[in-house]
């Protein structure tokens, strides 16, 4: 589906002001549920520009992943954290950080209006199987590299949080 | 005419679409309010028949009002926010329970072609839908600012991750056989016979992971009454306590479709695509009450679990089955085996999965295998 | 089967890593086997990319995603030998500990096929995850020990990796815009044919990937973790965070900026970029250096300073082209085999030091020649080679690298790497003073050496002097090497 007309111009700019929006409100939330809150907000209006070029596997992928699975975990490690040390505290660098962003949001408007980018005409949006079969055969090496990835990393988390109880009966047994 | 009837594969940028689109989505939210009603009284009448009680008799001819009058009287009580609750994630929270278990109604088929929409990779849809309803009761347990809710919204955000892997998992389990994701296309697979007979391990297990996913006995710690008075939404009341409810037996009403399209053969099996739209709407139907009664049953039959017990049952026993039984088919499937011995594979794990749940059933208890929220330091000397 | 013969380095590591897993969970009594495994895995790697010296190599495997040509099999060689010294450095330290025996052998060797996978990796998408899988256990690592600073190791190491990643994310989506593809050969290509039309863009993206890697390798803007980090880690993962994923840094950049940067137009601009981080590396490394009163965070800040002399090396392949080119990649190459072996014996020598007397404190290391001679003539010698003086493989790593950086023109950049040498010569040398001149303490016991820990830092040591009295193999592995990337230019 190409994106022209006024429908898909509608819902890119639609899509475009909820996500702007909603990150502003991670980076300005003082409370960090309503952040969070926010970037959940933010993935799916990204979920949705996936969905306008066509990747709706991407898309559904991003909510399961993201929302499903991120930011539940990070809601739950705020629920166990005591209330007192849940917000984000002032700080003086509010204003350093602006300017920053705002040098570096100018830099690559500028990159990405100065660049000829690469323009494909003859666009089929791959289905879930091509993406499969993709994953299964030129792109191999880079999936069996993440399997072995999340591994390592399951290990190393369970290690790092397991109490010293646990241990004492590690030791015993 | 037929084309606004139809419009699978049209465009989605037309005033036509859209206006389809919201006649669907009004029809079926008057039609899920009803159902989900008659849920209600549905549970009340049964349940009470298991405990050899009457349920419900005195609004209407048997109690058949009772949901309208209970409707009726929640809609007129005030709405309620505790001071100390963060008022819009508090006031937003019932919305972002109810609109992704509404988002998973529009993708069902409830006879052939017939839903809101049909999505090419409609069970993908369904599993992401899933993993929001979690924002929405975390969003409710941690903007009441109580305790029980607070506790409750834990519970059940550690239980719908956890059981989210082993139903994923044993879904996939069906879209191995199926070769697509499409719903519809599944059940129109089904018409000689439905996926239980070929994955009844599959099966028990998206049924298992289902119940705790829908919080319904004996997984329904994260809303126990008698242990944290009624967990994350204990704090609403009137409209917004009922969209809870709407929503809670809204998802089992769309799961138990769900379940019905995807293991027990849909509008399809038997003689769906030959006797019309009446047949497939009844078969529908039909199987998703079947659904619902066993679950009713459950919840009548089994008691409570606790915390440890639902949690090392997921991780422990139902994902490894699980992975077991999408290995097994991944064989089977490759190597270009016979069916019937993907149904002898898979009904040799679900013997052994009743197996391991009778065991644990009638086991004898004891206290020395307690661990996780139970372990006190009296047990394991510090170290 | 062919596929998997290619990655049979790698794999062969993971191999022992799963047998690791196994023994620890089916027969915990086998324990003390654990690192024995580790070993036996590494070398059946080693020994795997040996019977792929000797076969030829395999360039393009896995849709070009995986090359294993010379450069390759030197870094696997290299992350082999790196994962046996750290592995039977730590066999006392986590004995000691006591707990997670096994885990810690699994994540280092996880993480050495991470870096295995790094340094043969061709393709945006293999190098992030290949990154990723040899940082995630590295960030573990670091907080694996029970104290608070280890904690707040870990933490830092993996926010700030975090915040790395993520640039290097951006950089790579951009060049995967410019070009529509993510191998590297081919982004070359299509670099080298539409590049220069789209500079602004390339500089962009290549300033992101430099401040990814940069992370990694430990250069000046990107250095703030080093310290930190390095103090609070556990001894024996901060000796594999200041060599390990330092050399693999180093390798892939390399690999990317050969492979899929190297036109002309571009490849002057980043040699600058290059020259100056160099220079403030080496200055800051150094200066930070010299007021540091604990060794591990000496050694951290030093770090900082030879990761400024590699970057030398990569500054003067792209300005003096050709010639410079062979000279400037192997002298890259030479100078990381030497600061492997050196680096690695140092920290060896720590760790066994460290862990009799407790501390860190270079004042505590006060006449260590009295109570452990074997350790501090090590220890000795291993600093005398980071500063660069002879007899040390680590004086001819600088003679390599600044030779081939006066080649191509860079004479002031060698003039401040010399200053810095001098410099640098200060603080190592004041801890070889103290060792030998200092008097120990009067309750000071002997310190013990226990045989892994001997054959560790002997190994490494030996390696440091054959290397000073025979670079020619070394330097031609290099050189080889090298010649293995397929630069455009």
């Amino acid at each position: 589906m190409a994106l022209e007309g006024f429908g898909p111009a509608f819902a890119f700019w639609l899509l475009s002001a909820i996500t702007l929006i909603s990150a502003g409100g991670v980076m300005m939330a003082r409370n960090l549920l309503h952040a969070v809150l926010f970037l959940i907000v933010t993935f799916i209006g990204v979920a949705g520009f996936f969905i306008l070029l066509s990747a709706e596997f991407i898309a559904m992928a991003q909510v399961v992943i993201y929302v499903g699975a991120v930011a539940v975990l990070i809601l739950f490690a705020i629920l166990l954290t005591p209330r007192s040390a849940r917000d984000n505290s002032e700080t003086v660098w509010g204003a350093p950080a602006a300017l920053l962003s705002i040098a570096l949001a100018a830099v690559l408007i500028f990159v990405i209006h100065d660049t000829a980018w690469s323009e494909t005409n003859s666009f089929q949006a791959p289905s879930v199987e091509d993406l499969g079969r993709a994953l299964l055969s030129t792109w191999v090496l880079p999936f069996q590299l993440a399997s072995v990835l999340l591994t390592a990393a399951l290990i190393g988390a369970i290690m790092l949080v397991r109490s010293p109880e646990e241990e004492a009966e590690d030791a015993l047994s | 005419m037929s084309e606004v009837l139809n419009p699978f594969g049209s465009e989605i940028f037309g005033i036509w679409n859209w206006l389809d689109a919201i006649i669907r989505v009004v029809i079926m939210v008057t039609v899920m309010t009803v159902v989900v009603m008659y849920l209600i009284y549905g549970e009340r009448k049964i349940v009470a028949r298991f405990q050899q009680r009457l349920g419900p008799t005195r609004t209407g001819p048997a109690g058949l009002l009772q949901s309208f009058a209970d409707a009726l009287k929640l809609v007129g009580k005030e709405d309620l926010r505790p001071k100390r609750a963060d008022r819009w994630v508090f006031e937003f929270a019932p919305f972002a329970t109810f609109v992704p278990v509404f988002i998973t109604l529009s993708i069902l088929p409830f006879a052939q072609d017939w839903g809101v929409r049909n999505l090419p990779l409609g069970l993908f849809f369904m599993i992401s839908a899933l993993g929001l309803e979690i924002v929405g009761v975390m969003m409710a347990g941690l903007g009441s600012g109580n305790k029980f809710a607070l506790l409750g919204a834990v519970r059940a955000a550690a239980q719908m991750i956890s059981y989210e892997i082993p139903l994923v998992l044993s879904l996939l389990a069906v879209v191995m056989i199926a070769g697509t994701l499409d719903l519809n296309q599944m059940a129109l697979q089904q018409d000689r016979y439905p996926y239980v007979i070929l994955q009844p391990l599959a099966f028990l297990i998206f049924f298992t992971a289902m119940l705790s996913e829908l919080h319904r006995a004996p997984f329904d710690i994260p809303v126990a009454e008698s242990e944290i008075v009624g967990g994350y939404f204990v704090e609403y009341s009137g409209i917004r306590w009922s969209m809870f409810m709407l929503s809670e037996y809204a998802a089992m009403w769309g799961f138990s479709i769900f379940g019905a399209v995807v293991f027990l053969g849909g509008w399809q099996f038997p003689m769906g695509e030959d006797w019309g739209w009446g047949w497939q709407l009844a078969l529908t139907m039909g199987k998703s009450l079947a659904f619902i009664f066993v679950m009713l049953w459950v919840r009548a039959t089994v008691p409570r679990l606790r915390i440890d017990q639902l949690m090392s049952f997921c991780w422990k026993v139902l994902l490894p089955m699980s992975l077991v039984q999408i290995l097994a088919n991944g064989f089977i499937l490759v190597y270009g085996g016979p069916y019937w011995l993907l149904t002898l594979t898979s009904s040799l794990g679900a013997a052994v999965l009743v197996a391991i749940i009778m065991r644990q059933a009638f086991r004898r208890s004891s206290t020395k295998t307690l661990v996780g929220a139970y372990r006190t330091q009296l047990q394991v000397p510090a170290p | 089967m062919n596929s998997l013969d290619v990655v049979g380095p790698q794999l062969a590591v993971l191999i022992a890593a799963g047998i690791i897993v196994v023994i620890d969970a089916v027969v915990p009594h086998q324990r003390r086997l654990i690192p024995y495994v580790a070993l036996a895995g590494l070398a059946a790697s080693a020994l795997w990319t040996v019977s792929w010296v000797s076969r030829g190599y395999e360039d393009d495997i896995f849709g070009g995603t995986l090359a294993l040509d010379e450069y390759a099999a030197f870094f696997y060689f290299l992350f082999a030998g790196i994962t046996a010294t750290i592995v039977l450095a730590s066999i006392d330290w986590v004995e000691r500990e006591g707990r997670r025996q096994g885990e810690y052998y699994v994540l280092v060797l996880t993480a050495c096929s991470g870096l295995m996978f790094l340094a043969a990796a061709r393709d945006l998408i293999t190098i992030f995850l290949a990154l990723e899988l040899s940082s995630i256990p590295q960030y573990i690592l670091a907080g694996w020990g029970k104290d608070e600073k280890s904690s707040e190791a870990g933490l830092k190491y993996l926010l700030l990796g975090a915040i790395a990643s993520s640039l290097l994310l951006y950089g790579m989506a951009l060049l995967y815009g410019l070009t529509g593809t993510t191998l590297l050969t081919e982004i070359g290509s299509e670099v080298a044919a539409n590049g220069a039309d789209n500079r602004s863009l390339l500089i962009v993206a290549t300033t992101l990937l430099i401040a990814g890697f940069g992370f990694k390798m430990a250069i000046v803007p990107f250095q703030m973790w080093v310290p930190d980090v390095y103090q609070g880690a556990p001894t024996p993962v901060t000796a594999f965070l200041s060599v390990g994923s330092k050399a693999a840094a180093f390798a892939v950049v390399t690999r990317i900026f050969f492979e899929a940067l190297s036109p002309e137009f571009l490849s002057n601009d980043w040699s600058m970029v290059f020259a100056v981080i160099a220079a403030v590396s080496m200055i800051i490394g150094n200066i930070m250096a010299i007021v540091q009163t604990d060794i591990k965070r000496m050694l951290g800040y030093s770090s900082i300073a030879q990761a400024g002399n590699i970057l030398v090396g990569l500054a003067a392949v792209s300005a003096g082209g050709g010639d410079a080119f062979k000279l400037g990649g192997s002298g890259v190459l030479f100078f990381l085999a030497a600061y492997a072996f050196t680096n690695l014996g140092a920290f060896v020598a720590i760790i066994a030091i460290s862990q009799q007397i407790n501390s860190d404190r270079i004042k505590d290391y006060a006449g260590m020649w009295k109570r452990s001679p074997f350790l501090a003539v090590m220890l000795a010698f291993c600093l005398v080679s980071l500063t660069g003086i002879p007899p040390t493989a680590g004086f001819w790593a600088k003679i390599f690298i600044f030779n081939a950086a006066i080649r191509a023109d860079l004479a002031w950049l060698v003039i401040i790497g010399v200053a810095n040498s001098a410099v640098s010569a200060f603080y190592y040398l004041s801890v070889v003073k103290q060792m030998f001149l200092g008097e120990p303490a009067e309750d000071a016991a002997r310190v013990s050496t226990s045989p892994s820990i001997a054959l560790a830092v002997g190994a490494a040591s030996i390696g440091v002097l054959v290397f000073f009295v025979i670079p020619m193999p070394l330097l031609s592995a290099a050189e080889s090497a090298i010649q293995g990337l397929v630069p455009l230019t």
